[in-house]
């Protein structure tokens, strides 16, 4: 009677570990899909094609400080801060004090946006922009990986690659320039406190603008 | 031209003053204002706005609403209060006459702009936004007051264009009349502005997700199309994130994406839940404005980083579970078995009758989940609730709980056949005995764990089925644990105190607990079935008690006297279960009783006499059939039945106003539905009186979406 036991006995609880373990597979539940760089976290590594040959590596920069900037120059609220210069302003203030600024075009070809090198560069010049650099990135990779969303779209990764900030440039999400003087500039603020190395008070905010013409 | 072609130096100044006023040309309109066109944009603006009013005079001193009207380009598409991911929301700038104030816009739900990887929330075609205005109370009559706008707006389709339009509006001052095209649009729009929200809702957020739970107890499944919560503010969700629903007896819960805000998980979520529901004439969206608030408990605590909380908290319950009242007798009983083993049997054996013990707890908990899992997935068809929210539940228990206190309290002993099973099974010797032990301190447990486990359960009901499981299982192992460790750990066994007289007491004393727990089952029975529920119960007590007592005198008695008790016993636990079916109908249909008000409407509820009656009378009839489950029926009741306005129309012509709960499928009811081609609710008529341009004939069928003018109207064909 004892062995008779002793195998229904192991018998059932074999088959409830069995049960258990099948449960703790099934648990592991996978993370939403289209989940984009979180702010806290490692930004992540891409490289990207520079407008003036070459290419740019986000791993090369970690040392830095680098501010990433989604752009469209049809967009009317990129256009906002590119002619009232404050956009001009603020990379010259940021390449000044050494940070990598890196503006990205991922508008698909065909689409509001979408440049050749050339232009690119010709826009640069005419706008007086500041960028360290100008990255194309067709596909949309390099986007989505970040999901950016709108132009503008601005993203703050401190010296050891996390990323600090996500987000809206300012609080005023129209597409006036009279708008621009009076808000309150977050790019400035986390360049600020990541520079202290102090916590940066808006981590995250809804950007506003145009959406990103992906592929 | 000759003439002047023949002066060199004047042809070149012409054509310099030419190229200067082309320049200054070309300048003074990129200048103008109100053209912020983006480059290679087409002139003609992409919506064409105008203004609405639904009343055709102004009122002193009275509210009345306009509407900004927007006709939209197909394609193109305007945003909401939130636009989602980019957009902005349309703004208006008014310039009103002295007094006149206007407020906010209602905004009416929207609907959603997929935009590639992320998520607008806006309107396509034509959208009318409500505005309320207030005029002073000094306004002389006869005069005209022109109400002025500049609206300005955001149209994108690819590409966004900004957009503004100066609106006007002229209005005579006089009594208030509607506007005979004005009125039934403006309705329309404020109907589809969300209704605040009959439901309580909650949110649970982990690391990457955020489920809403709305308490809608009594929604069909199978009437709902979709669901979308659309929040009212960037962060707490991901816009372009999919929400999977599901809809239970116990009301919607929607899972979706965590938004990057950092408070995500703390503020209250406000938003506006659109539910669309099939109805025979095509679906109808309703929308409800909800302030979702944290959930707090168990479960504010899914998702895989909580699970493991979840795990631990189980495992703790189910050391607690020990100490309950049904459970101990058991387990001391064992133990001292075990402490009287413990000199003669070797260590070994001891340690498997211990894991045979455990073994049988986590079969039996296994068990009670897949039970559970089972019903929660029947119970969605049959509309059941499985928890202490049903009244037929909460009986049941209650009855189970007395039993057992009886039982230790020694007025009912488990002898006989009884025994056979249950203890018998226990008392056998060897490694099954142990696992039997295990799964009769499970089934002990269960009942009396009741209050407890009704938070575990609660939490698993939420979960995927593998969670649910997982969470029994630690449960059962934190139930299985002491007896476990004393039989793995030779030592702690010295600790058990000897076998007397004190173990009688201690289950009399923990008798006590247990009927504790019956007074507290019976108190929430009252909350849910009222005093005629509390009177079924406390007889079905009585009942029991009586069975116990026929069971325990009998039990010495001569054979033909055991019958005759067992049988008397039997009839009176009959007796006591009879109520409990009349007590599963749930949550009893919204004001069931005859002449309760609804803001001024009184109604009867709706029988084919009572409706022959009124028409005898010549007096015009409404007729509403509704139902517990049917949203649209819920909406159409909250914005058009409670007005006053409709109160007063019933009361000038006298009508009558019949309800039909349907809930039930109350086959009268059925067969007027068939009469009138129908198969379900919602189902509006119109009677029409004798004294009426329509007297006599055939009932007028309002359509399925009411406003306030729609019952207007129809009142005053009758």
């Amino acid at each position: 009677m004892d062995q008779l036991t002793r195998r229904s006995f192991l018998a059932r609880t074999g088959a409830g570990a069995l049960a258990a373990g099948a449960a703790g597979a099934a648990l592991v539940t996978p993370r939403p899909a289209g989940a984009a760089a979180k702010v806290g976290e490692p930004a992540p590594a891409f490289t990207a094609a520079s407008t003036s040959g070459g290419s740019v590596s986000l791993a090369d920069q970690r040392g830095k400080i680098v501010v990433l900037e989604w752009t469209n120059h049809d967009c009317p609220y990129v256009r906002k801060h590119y002619e009232s210069r404050n956009m001009q302003g603020l990379q010259k203030e940021a390449t000044g004090q050494g940070i990598v600024w890196l503006s990205v075009i991922s508008s698909a070809p065909g689409t509001q946006g979408h440049v050749s090198p050339g232009q690119a560069n010709d826009l640069t010049t005419k706008r007086g922009a500041g960028p360290t650099a100008v990255l194309l990135d067709p596909t949309g990779a390099v986007g989505k990986m970040y999901g950016a969303t709108n132009t503008p779209h601005m993203y703050v990764i401190d010296k050891a690659g996390m990323l600090m900030y996500a987000g809206a440039i300012d609080d005023r999400p129209t597409s006036r320039q009279s708008d621009v003087p009076g808000a309150n500039n977050y790019v400035r603020a986390a360049l600020q406190a990541v520079s202290a190395g102090q916590p940066v008070k808006t981590p995250a905010t809804r950007a506003y603008g145009c959406t990103v013409k992906y592929a | 031209m000759t003439r002047l072609a023949s002066r060199p130096g004047l042809q070149a100044r012409l054509r310099r003053l030419a190229a200067l006023v082309l320049a200054v040309g070309i300048i003074g309109l990129a200048a103008v204002p109100g053209a912020a066109r983006a480059a290679g944009a087409p002139a003609e603006p992409k919506v064409r706005v105008d203004l609405l009013s639904e009343v055709g005079a102004v009122a002193p001193g009275a509210t009345f609403w306009v509407g900004l009207r927007q006709r939209i380009a197909p394609g193109w598409h305007t945003y909401w209060i939130n636009p989602g991911d980019s957009g902005e929301p349309a703004t208006i700038e008014w310039t009103l006459p002295r007094g006149f104030q206007a407020g906010p816009v209602a905004w009416p739900h929207p609907h959603r702009i997929p935009l590639g990887v992320a998520m607008g929330y806006g309107y396509e075609d034509e959208v009318v936004l409500p505005v309320p205005i207030t005029a002073p109370a000094g306004l002389p009559p006869g005069t005209r007051v022109t109400l002025e706008g500049r609206a300005s707006w955001v149209v994108c389709e690819k590409i966004c264009i900004p957009e503004e339009a100066l609106v006007a509006l002229t209005l005579p001052v006089g009594p208030a009349a509607p506007d005979p095209s004005g009125a039934p649009v403006v309705a329309r729009a404020r109907r589809a502005v969300p209704l605040p929200s009959p439901w309580p809702a909650s949110f649970a957020a982990s690391r990457d997700t955020v489920t809403l739970t709305v308490a809608a107890p009594g929604l069909a499944a199978e009437r709902i199309a979709e669901v979308w919560f659309y929040p009212l503010r960037w962060g707490a969700i991901e816009h372009a994130a999919a929400q999977t629903v599901e809809v239970t007896a116990r009301g919607i819960t929607l899972r979706t994406a965590r938004g990057a805000a950092r408070e995500a998980a703390e503020a209250p979520i406000d938003g506006v839940l659109v539910i669309t529901e099939r109805l025979e004439g095509g679906p109808s969206s309703q929308a409800f404005a909800l302030r979702v608030t944290r959930a707090d408990g168990a479960a504010a605590l899914a998702g895989p980083l909580g699970l493991w909380q979840v795990l631990v908290l189980a495992l703790a319950g189910g050391l607690v579970l020990n100490l309950m009242p049904c459970v101990l007798p058991i387990l001391s009983v064992k133990a001292l078995a075990l402490a009287r083993q413990g000199s003669g049997a070797g260590a070994t054996t001891l340690r498997w009758h211990g894991v045979a013990y455990t073994a049988g707890v986590l079969a039996s908990f296994a068990i009670l989940a897949g039970v559970l899992i089972a019903l929660r997935a029947g119970g969605e068809q049959i509309g059941w609730g499985f928890q202490l929210q049903s009244p037929w539940f909460v009986t049941l228990l209650a009855y189970v709980l007395f039993a057992m206190a009886l039982v230790l309290s020694g007025l009912l002993s488990i002898g006989g056949r009884l025994a056979g099973l249950g203890h018998g099974l226990a008392a056998r010797g060897g490694y099954a005995g142990s696992f039997f032990t295990g799964a009769l301190a499970t089934v002990a447990a269960t009942p009396c764990t009741a209050p407890f486990m009704g938070v575990a359960v609660g939490f698993a009901v939420t979960q995927p089925w593998s969670t649910a499981l997982l969470v029994f299982e630690a449960l059962g192992l934190g139930l299985a644990l002491p007896y476990l460790l004393l039989s793995l750990v030779p030592a702690w066994r010295r600790l058990l105190p000897r076998p007397g007289a004190w173990m009688e007491r201690l289950e009399q004393l923990l008798a006590f607990p247990l009927y504790a727990s019956v007074a507290w089952l019976v108190w929430v029975l009252s909350q849910q079935a009222g005093p005629p529920g509390v009177a079924a119960v406390l007889a079905g007590l009585l009942l029991i008690a009586f069975a116990a007592w026929l069971h325990a005198t009998s039990r010495a008695a001569r054979l033909p006297w055991r019958r005759a008790a067992g049988a008397g016993a039997a009839l009176a636990v009959l007796l006591a279960l009879a109520p409990l079916p009349l007590l599963s109908v749930g949550a009893p249909a919204p004001g069931l009783g005859a002449g309760e008000a609804e803001g001024g409407v009184a109604w009867e509820p709706f029988s084919t006499k009572r409706l022959a009656e009124l028409r005898a009378e010549g007096r015009p009839v409404f007729v509403n059939f509704t139902a517990a489950w049917c949203i649209t029926c819920l909406v159409n009741e909250r914005v058009a039945l409670r007005s006053p306005a409709v109160a007063r129309a019933f009361a000038d012509k006298r009508v009558a106003y019949l309800k039909g709960d349907w809930t039930r499928r109350d086959p009268q009811i059925t067969r007027v539905l068939d009469a009138f081609g129908r198969s379900g609710v919602p189902l509006y008529l119109m009677y029409p009186g004798t004294g009426g341009p329509a007297a006599g004939g055939e009932p007028a069928v309002l359509p399925q979406i009411l406003t306030e003018g729609t019952i207007v109207e129809a009142v005053d064909k009758s």
